[in-house]
């Protein structure tokens, strides 16, 4: 009974840390514990969100997405450059240059065999310079106030944008358990030469999940644009940063082969509350940035500790 | 590697040829070609120029050639590179320039023994745990100026100005020094045990484990030998700006990266050398220099980089398995 | 300094519970010690709630809100963050501020956590002057007023904030056209080094300088224009390739977007050895242009714009704006010229 215990601790660790940061929060400030606060956060997590279900897929085969910051911003100054031809045709154009982005990345990956590592670095350096291109270094202004409107629709009680995130990491948790995508994603980031030689289309598969990181943050893209009415240069500088940070918290192994995105959600959650609570607290932003830091690496060599190793 | 068929045998000794050399007979064509349209581009002024402008990202990139080897990353230089070059022109006026160059030294070292425990003995991983203390170490850098910048007072008539600015036999003293980092870590990465052991560790964890102090030991030490390097860069970035900005570090830990894996060291880990690293700096440095000469706007080069990236990396995997696609 | 109580109790209680955190990993050897664990998390907690009440107590009559560019990224956005704090204190009035660290959606977010918490006034240096309209669309219909500090935000939005505080950017871009005229005797090439394009204040420096040239001195020509992020270390390189694509004779001036740019340049033009024959203007004054102008020839004019002023005139303005008070749409401070000549009356800047 004593070692069940301890295994549900050990997956569910993220889960813990979850709500400890809440009650934390909820006791040293006052407006933590509201309605709108929690909408705030959960439509403050949905783009990075949104996007961590993307990185997760390419995690759990074992590689990993740097590009999604830019492909994010570019996606998001298309939509809004493409605005006079109509918001379903924009919105269409920017998936698509988000898949076409994904599929490079991952033909270099699957086909030439490069390390991901450094196909997606290669491709955060060239989709910067494609934004800076196509925005030519200016912020160009969305013109169609309809759009905006798109990011502040609530069903209920819930922001729009985290409805799609929501609707999004559901179908994506049903994909990864129940369809031979889903298992195949696990199978090779588990041992891929095993998993090829089991008759699994490795290549097909690291190709299609690279395109669904693509996509995840284009659609993350359409959002953050529809928030701001403008395309800018500056977006999505660190974001590939905290994506992957949320996706590892969550549990998820960086070598492949184990996860979940219902986990990842635990790990998008936690960093959006240490964002919004830090903030309510009005912590400087110096500490801010520094407990961020410690709290990462501590939760790392916590959940080192607790690790299940994949067998 | 012949079978006979001498259609496939050219192929093979053409990507032979281009893994040996290709990096640099893309080098070469650039130069060339771009001098074609720019006079300047060639002159020794522009390439005085350019050497000393890639120095700093130089000199880190010996340090992470050896970590890239050992098959680890260290994604915390940025930030380090910013609090280093703050330390030192901070305490320059304080307690003097050797004192404040050994201090910068020491933190290098320190930060290197936290990333090293974290990695080598703790055996985080170190893609993450390197992020977090980009994190940290760009805070630590803000509290300790508390956001203000720094600067040494009367810059014309410092010594310290030497590492940055300084000249030796007319060439510029971070060309210098970069060339002797090349030259000493080329040394130790392929005269003594430690190097055996890097390309070891890198190429081969599971053989290697029977070793298995000596690779937490080594990945240990490696990540002390960034912390000096970039502590190294710190001074020559403090040295030549004379003033430090709290976040002039940023994104150099892309920067570097990117001309490590240039050059053709392998990401996979177990390959690579100081040499190859060489080359992959010059050429992002010639590259950015090109496109200022050749009036483009500074931002087509990333796209460039890009191709060139993909490019070079390809034709080096290629041809390690003999074939284009896998 | 209530702030700064706050923030120690605060720190403290997090390292307190990540040392508890510690101490589970501390008994891993397949076995947590469960009772132990949840005695200290028990006791933190406790301590917790007792410094939440505590620190309730602080009663909170006015609170300004307000959202940073990037703090940090130089002396004058820092000393401008602390002055605002100073003063607020000054006022006797509750601050919540908050950094965007240029990251135009997490300032939107900032904003929206501000409307949240029910601020009297948000104060937004903007990131970017576009995307935050929609967002101060919906704080407007929350009721609670805007003022727009130091950069302006895009026409577009003028209607849905009650104010902006800050520096006139394009007189400033105007002001250095006319030194550098006055430099050059009217006749020259120049090149200019700007800030981050698409920044407003950068655009409207360098809109300022333009247009004044173009409308009044037909001798002067502009050359070139490459961004330097307002980064000293960019504009360094920029200047070195400046240097080494136009000759000796080809450029007579050089305008930069401010003085740490500036600074940048100079130290350029210093080693390329071409000091004699070049003249910059700047649009602001920084401490080291201070010296450079008191020491060389280089920099012929900037202009003097003090963080400490600016921060004080937006919380001002702020608070006027919390109790419900009408300001006035443009609220400029005076950022004067300051040459060789008139140099001495003033001090040497600490930002």
């Amino acid at each position: 009974m004593k070692n069940r215990i301890l295994k549900l601790i050990k997956e569910q660790s993220i889960w813990i840390i979850l709500i400890f940061s809440l009650i934390f929060f909820g006791i040293m400030t006052a407006n933590f514990f509201s309605f709108r606060n929690f909408q705030n956060i959960l439509l403050q997590t949905s783009i990075n969100g949104i996007m961590a279900i993307g990185m997760t897929y390419v995690i759990l085969n074992g590689n990993i997405d740097l590009s999604i910051g830019m492909i994010y911003a570019l996606c998001a100054a298309v939509v809004i450059g493409f605005q006079s031809l109509g918001i379903v045709p924009s919105v269409l154009i920017a998936l698509a240059v988000g898949l076409i982005i994904g599929a490079i990345n991952g033909i270099f990956v699957a086909k030439a065999e490069i390390n991901a590592f450094i196909v997606t670095l290669a491709a955060m350096i060239g989709v910067k310079g494609l934004l800076f291109v196509y925005t030519g270094e200016r912020a160009i202004i969305g013109t169609n106030l309809n759009f905006t409107y798109l990011a502040s629709i609530r069903i209920g009680f819930m922001p729009l944008p985290a409805i799609i995130f929501i609707v999004l990491l559901i179908i994506g948790e049903y994909i990864l358990r129940n369809t031979s995508h889903g298992r195949n994603a696990y199978a090779i980031g588990g041992n891929q030469d095993a998993a090829e030689k089991a008759g699994i289309d490795v290549k097909k598969h690291i190709i299609i999940n690279f395109m669904l990181s693509g996509g995840m943050a284009a659609i993350a893209g359409i959002i953050a644009a529809s928030r701001m009415n403008t395309a800018t240069t500056t977006l999505g500088r660190m974001d590939h940063l905290w994506v992957i940070i949320a996706v590892v918290l969550g549990g998820t192994n960086l070598n492949g082969g184990y996860g979940s995105l219902i986990r990842t959600l635990g790990g998008i959650l936690v960093i959006g509350i240490l964002n919004n609570g830090l903030n309510l607290m009005n912590v400087h932003t110096f500490y801010n940035m520094l407990i961020m830091g410690i709290i990462l690496i501590l939760v790392i060599y916590i959940g080192k500790k607790f690790e299940v190793t994949k067998s | 590697m012949s079978n006979g068929k001498l259609g496939k045998f050219s192929k093979e000794k053409i990507l032979l040829i281009l893994k040996k050399q290709g990096i640099l007979i893309f080098f070469a064509i650039l130069l060339l070609s771009v001098s074609l349209v720019s006079d300047k581009f060639l002159s020794l002024r522009n390439i005085t120029l350019v050497l000393r402008q890639v120095s700093i990202t130089g000199v880190m990139a010996c340090g992470i050639t050896f970590i890239l080897i050992s098959g680890n990353y260290d994604l915390s230089i940025g930030s380090l590179l910013s609090l280093t070059t703050v330390i030192v022109i901070n305490l320059h006026d304080k307690i003097g320039p050797v004192p404040a160059i050994l201090i910068t030294l020491v933190v290098g070292v320190l930060i290197g023994i936290i990333n090293g425990t974290l990695v080598g003995y703790l055996k985080l991983n170190s893609m993450i745990v390197t992020l977090g203390m980009l994190t940290v170490l760009q805070a630590v850098t803000l509290i300790y100026t508390g956001g203000t910048y720094s600067a040494i007072s009367n810059p014309e008539e410092a010594w310290f100005r030497f590492f940055g600015r300084g000249y030796v036999f007319g060439i510029p003293t971070p060309v210098i020094i970069f060339g002797l980092f090349v030259i000493f870590f080329t040394i130790i990465l392929t005269k003594t045990v430690y190097g055996k052991y890097l390309f070891a560790l890198g190429g081969n964890r599971t053989a290697s484990l029977y070793t298995g102090i000596k690779e937490n030991y080594i990945t240990f030490i490696t990540y002390i030998v960034t912390g000096l390097t970039t502590a190294v860069a710190g001074i020559m970035m403090g040295s030549r700006m004379m003033a430090a900005q709290n976040y002039i570090g940023e994104g150099y830990e892309f920067t570097v990266l990117t001309a490590v894996v240039l050059g053709g060291t392998s990401l996979f880990g177990g390959s690579g050398s100081v040499i190859k690293t060489l080359v992959g700096v010059l050429i992002l440095g010639f590259l950015s220099n090109a496109f200022i000469m050749l009036g483009f706007p500074y931002y087509v080069q990333w796209i460039v980089q890009w191709g060139i990236i993909i490019g070079a990396v390809w034709m080096d995997v290629a041809s390690k398995r003999g074939k284009l696609w896998a | 300094m209530g702030g700064g109580i706050k923030l120690n109790i605060e720190v403290s209680y997090l390292l307190e519970n990540l040392l508890a955190w510690s101490i589970i990993s501390k008994n891993m050897r397949g076995q947590i010690e469960l009772k132990k664990l949840i005695i200290v998390l028990a006791l933190s907690l406790i301590l917790v709630a007792a410094s939440g009440l505590v620190l309730a107590q602080e009663n909170a009559d006015i609170v300004i809100g307000m959202t940073a560019n990037n703090t940090g990224v130089d002396s004058y956005q820092t000393l401008h963050d602390q002055a605002f704090r100073e003063k607020c204190d000054e006022l006797g009035v509750e601050y919540n501020i908050l950094d965007a660290r240029g990251e135009p959606m997490r300032q939107v977010n900032q904003i929206q956590d501000l409307m949240t918490k029910g601020v009297d006034v948000i104060v937004v240096w903007p990131v970017s002057g576009q995307a935050i309209v929609p967002v101060l669309r919906q704080v407007q219909q929350e009721g609670i007023p805007v003022l727009i500090a130091n950069s302006k935000i895009h026409e577009s939005g003028f209607e849905l904030v009650k104010g902006f505080a800050g520096p006139d950017n394009i007189t400033q871009g105007v002001y250095a056209a006319q030194m550098m005229a006055e430099a050059l005797g009217g006749e020259g090439k120049i090149v200019e080094v700007m800030g981050t394009p698409g920044y407003i204040t950068a655009e409207e420096r360098s809109a300022g300088f333009h247009q004044e040239i173009e409308a009044n001195y037909p001798g002067l020509e502009i050359i070139e224009t490459q961004p330097a992020n307002w980064n000293r270390e960019k504009s360094q390189e920029v200047m070195e390739n400046y240097l080494t694509k136009y000759d000796e004779g080809e450029i007579d001036g050089v305008y930069v977007g401010d003085d740490n740019m500036g600074v940048g340049a100079i130290n350029a033009i210093k080693s390329a050895g071409r000091g004699s024959n070049l003249k910059m203007t700047s649009a602001t004054m920084f401490a080291d242009g201070y010296d450079e102008m008191i020491a060389g020839d280089i920099l012929y004019g900037t202009l003097y714009q003090s963080p400490i002023d600016d921060a004080n005139y937006t919380a001002e303005i702020a608070l006027k704006l919390a109790k419900g008070e009408e300001v006035d749409f443009f609220n400029y401070f005076e950022t004067p010229k300051v040459t060789d000549e008139n140099i001495d009356e003033y001090e040497r800047p600490v930002w």
